[in-house]
C-alpha cells in the first residue's frame, strides 16, 4: 500500500506548484472579499468578533489558503444543500496528524457554500501554548474545545466543527485509516441542550498526507505533544518531510440529523446517539472511498 | 424641619477618592449626592474633591469615625490598592483584605443600604484552559498561578460573601476588563501610553479595554439601580494586543515565550517600565470576559470604541505634560 502511495505521488505536480508560489501575491480570488462580507459576523471597531475571529487576518492569508484547496489538494466538496441554516454542529472524521481536514472543511464552507459559512473549529487544549498557532487559530474563529465555548457559540447562532475522535483520531495510524476512532459524546448533550441539528461531515484523503507508520509516544510526552508520528519521510528527510503529501481531498456533507431529548440525559442514552451520528458518518465515509476507488491522487468525488 | 427632609441629598462614601476613577465618579454624583471621600494617599493638589475628603487607611479606627459621623445610603469601594511593585505584598493584604473587611463590617454595622466594590477581571487569572468567554461563575484561577494576585482574589471573595450573607445590604460586585483613559495609571495603561510595550514572541492574545468613561458610567448605573450580584464589565470588544499597541502609537518590546518570573523583574528594573510578573501570562493567554449580564441588566452600553480609545492614548505624546496634569480633571462622565 505504501509502496503505491509512493509511486502515485505526483512529484511534477509538486514542482509546478512550487514555481506558481512567487505569483501569489498578486493572485486575487474571485468573489472572495464579497464573500467574507457576506459572512454571518458582527465586527466590532478593530475588525474583531466576539470570538477574536479577523477577516482581515484570513483576507490576508486567503491566496495561499486558496491555492492549498483549489491546487494542492484539489478538494471537491458535495452536499452544500444539506446543511440547514442557523446553528449546526458539523461532525466530521479526524485524521492526518495535522488539522488540514478542519481547515478544508471550514475553506469549503467558505469558498463554496451558498451562503458563505464559517464552522468554528474546536481544537486540543494544548494549542493555546503554542506559539503562533494559538493566535491564528483564534484569528480564524477556532477556540479551545470546551463545553462553555461551544454553548456560548451555539447560543448565538453559530456553527461549531467538531471532531469527536479528538487526538484518537488524528494521530492513529496509517493502517487504521478511515476507521473511526472512539466518538467523545460532550457535542450531543451540547447540540441536545441548543437544539442544534447534526450535519455529519466525512473527509476523504487527509489519511494520505502524512502516512503515519508509528506513534513516538515516548518523544510526544517529552515535548507535550498529544502524539508523535513517525511517517516515511518525517523525521527522516528533515523539514522536507512536513510537506504534506498532495492527495486529492473530497469533503461530503451529509444529511442533518435532528435529535429530541434533554441534555441530562444518562449516559447511555447520549451514546446510542452518538452511536447513530457515527455510523451515519461511516456511510457518508464508505460512500466516499468506494467513489474515489483506488486512484486515491487524481480520483473524482462524483 | 421638612424642608431639609425634602433637600437632604442621599450621602455616599466613596473609597480610593484620590484615584482617577473616583474622581470621575464624583464629579457625576457631586450634584445629587453628599460625598465623602477617603484615601490613605492625600487629595491630588490641584484638585478639588466634591465633598469632605479623609486621609485614611482602610483598616484604621479614622474609618469608624467617618461611619460614626455620617450616616451613608451607600458606600462605593473604588479603593482596591492594585498589583504593582509600589507596594509590597503585606501592605496590599493589609488594605485590600483585611481594610475591605473592616469596610464591610461598618457597612453592615450602619446598615448601609447600598454596597458597590470594584473588584478587577484579574481575579479570572490567565490560563490556557480559559473558556474564550469567560462568566461570572467562571473559576477564579489568579491565585493559582500567581500568589502576588492573591489579595485581589480574597478581595473578590470577601465582597461576595458578604453579598450572599447580607442581603439587607444591596451589594453589586463589578470586574472589569483593562481600564484605560487619559488619567488612568495602570499598567496596561501606562504601558500603551510610554509607547514601549513588551510582548512575548509568538503569543497574541485577545484582550478588551474599557474607557475610564465608560467604567465610570457603570459605576454610577450600578450605585443608581438596584440589582445585586457580581458582574463583569467590558469595553467595546476584543482585540488583539498587537493589534492594541499599534493603534496606541507604540512599538513593540519582544520577551522570550519561556521568561522567568526573575528576569521579568530584572528587565523591569533596568528599563524602569511597571512590569509585575503576573502580566507575562496575560500576555500569553487570553481573560475575555462576557458583560452580557451586566448589560442585560443595567441597560449597560459602552459608548467610547476600544480604537479610539487606544488611539486617545497614543496622542498623549508629552509624558511629562500628563504627569503635571495628573492631577486635574477637566473632563466630564
Amino acid at each position: 500500500m505504501l509502496k503505491r502511495l509512493l509511486m502515485e505521488t505526483d512529484f511534477d505536480h509538486l514542482k509546478s506548484l512550487i514555481s506558481k508560489v512567487e505569483d501569489l501575491e498578486i493572485m486575487e480570488i474571485p468573489g472572495f472579499d464579497e464573500r467574507l462580507r457576506r459572512l454571518p459576523i458582527e465586527l466590532n471597531s478593530a475588525g474583531f468578533d466576539r470570538w477574536g475571529m479577523h477577516p482581515e487576518t484570513i483576507r490576508k492569508f486567503a491566496p495561499f489558503l486558496y491555492v492549498l484547496y483549489k491546487k494542492y489538494f484539489r478538494v471537491e466538496a458535495t452536499g452544500f444543500e444539506n446543511i440547514p441554516d442557523g446553528r449546526v454542529v458539523y461532525i466530521a472524521n479526524h485524521g492526518g496528524q495535522i488539522p488540514l481536514d478542519a481547515m478544508m472543511v471550514g475553506l469549503s464552507l467558505l469558498l463554496e457554500s451558498e451562503p458563505p459559512r464559517i464552522a468554528r473549529g474546536m481544537v486540543e487544549r494544548w494549542v493555546p501554548t503554542v506559539p503562533f498557532v494559538s493566535s491564528l487559530f483564534t484569528r480564524i474563529g477556532a477556540m479551545i474545545g470546551d463545553p462553555n465555548n461551544c454553548r456560548e457559540l451555539l447560543q448565538h447562532d453559530q456553527s461549531v466543527l467538531v471532531f469527536p475522535e479528538g487526538t484518537r483520531g488524528s494521530g492513529k495510524l496509517f493502517k487504521d485509516r478511515y476507521q473511526l476512532q472512539r466518538f467523545g459524546t460532550g457535542f450531543m448533550r451540547l447540540a441536545l441542550e441548543s437544539k442544534a441539528p447534526i450535519v455529519p461531515v466525512a473527509v476523504i484523503g487527509t489519511e494520505e498526507t502524512y502516512p503515519s507508520i508509528h506513534n513516538f509516544k515516548q518523544l510526544a510526552k517529552l515535548i507535550g505533544a498529544p502524539y508523535f508520528p513517525i511517517t516515511p519521510f518525517f523525521p527522516l528527510l528533515g523539514p522536507l518531510g512536513l510537506v504534506p503529501l498532495p492527495s486529492k481531498i473530497t469533503v461530503r456533507f451529509g444529511k442533518p440529523i435532528y435529535f429530541e431529548g434533554s441534555e441530562n440525559e444518562s449516559e447511555e442514552l447520549i451514546r446510542e446517539k452518538v452511536q447513530q451520528v457515527k455510523e451515519s458518518l461511516q456511510n457518508e465515509i464508505n460512500t466516499g472511498l468506494e467513489i474515489r476507488g483506488e486512484k486515491i491522487f487524481s480520483g473524482a468525488a462524483k | 424641619m421638612t424642608d431639609s427632609a425634602i433637600t437632604k441629598k442621599p450621602k455616599v462614601l466613596i473609597t480610593g477618592a484620590s484615584s482617577a476613577i473616583a474622581r470621575l465618579v464624583a464629579g457625576a454624583l457631586s450634584p445629587k449626592y453628599d460625598l465623602v471621600g477617603v484615601d490613605p494617599r492625600p487629595a491630588p493638589r490641584d484638585t478639588h474633591f466634591p465633598g469632605e475628603f479623609v486621609v485614611a487607611d482602610y483598616h484604621s479606627r479614622k474609618l469608624d469615625e467617618v461611619f460614626l459621623r455620617h450616616e451613608f445610603d451607600s458606600v462605593m469601594h473604588l479603593g482596591r490598592i492594585r498589583e504593582s511593585q509600589r507596594f509590597s505584598s503585606q501592605y496590599r493584604f493589609q488594605m485590600n483584605v483585611i481594610g475591605t473587611q473592616k469596610l464591610l463590617d461598618l457597612c453592615k454595622l450602619h446598615q448601609v443600604k447600598n454596597l458597590i466594590v470594584l473588584s478587577t477581571y484579574h481575579v479570572y487569572g490567565a490560563h490556557r484552559l480559559n473558556a474564550l468567554q469567560l462568566t461570572e461563575e467562571s473559576p477564579l484561577r489568579a491565585s493559582q498561578s500567581f500568589p502576588e494576585l492573591v489579595d485581589a482574589v480574597e478581595f473578590d471573595h470577601a465582597a461576595t460573601t458578604f453579598m450572599w450573607r447580607n442581603r439587607e445590604v444591596r451589594t453589586t460586585v463589578l470586574r472589569p476588563t483593562n481600564v484605560i483613559g487619559k488619567h488612568i495609571r495602570n499598567t496596561i495603561c501606562s504601558l500603551l501610553r510610554s509607547g514601549v510595550c513588551p510582548k512575548i514572541f509568538g503569543f497574541d492574545p485577545l484582550m478588551q479595554f474599557i474607557d475610564e468613561k465608560d467604567l465610570a458610567r457603570a459605576l454610577i448605573l450600578s450605585l443608581e439601580q438596584n440589582v445585586a450580584g457580581v458582574f463583569n464589565v467590558a469595553g467595546e470588544g476584543v482585540i488583539a494586543y498587537s493589534h492594541a499597541i499599534r493603534h496606541a502609537d507604540a512599538v513593540t518590546v519582544p520577551l522570550p515565550p519561556f521568561i522567568s518570573a526573575g528576569l521579568v523583574r530584572v528587565v523591569a528594573e533596568l528599563s524602569k517600565m511597571n512590569l509585575p510578573p503576573y502580566l507575562m501570562e496575560f500576555f500569553k493567554y487570553p481573560t475575555i470576559i462576557n458583560d452580557d449580564a451586566f448589560r442585560a441588566k443595567f441597560g449597560y452600553q459602552p459608548k467610547v470604541k476600544t480604537v479610539q480609545s487606544l488611539r486617545n492614548l497614543g496622542q498623549i505624546t508629552d509624558r511629562r505634560h500628563l504627569i503635571a496634569q495628573a492631577g486635574s480633571l477637566d473632563e466630564s462622565v
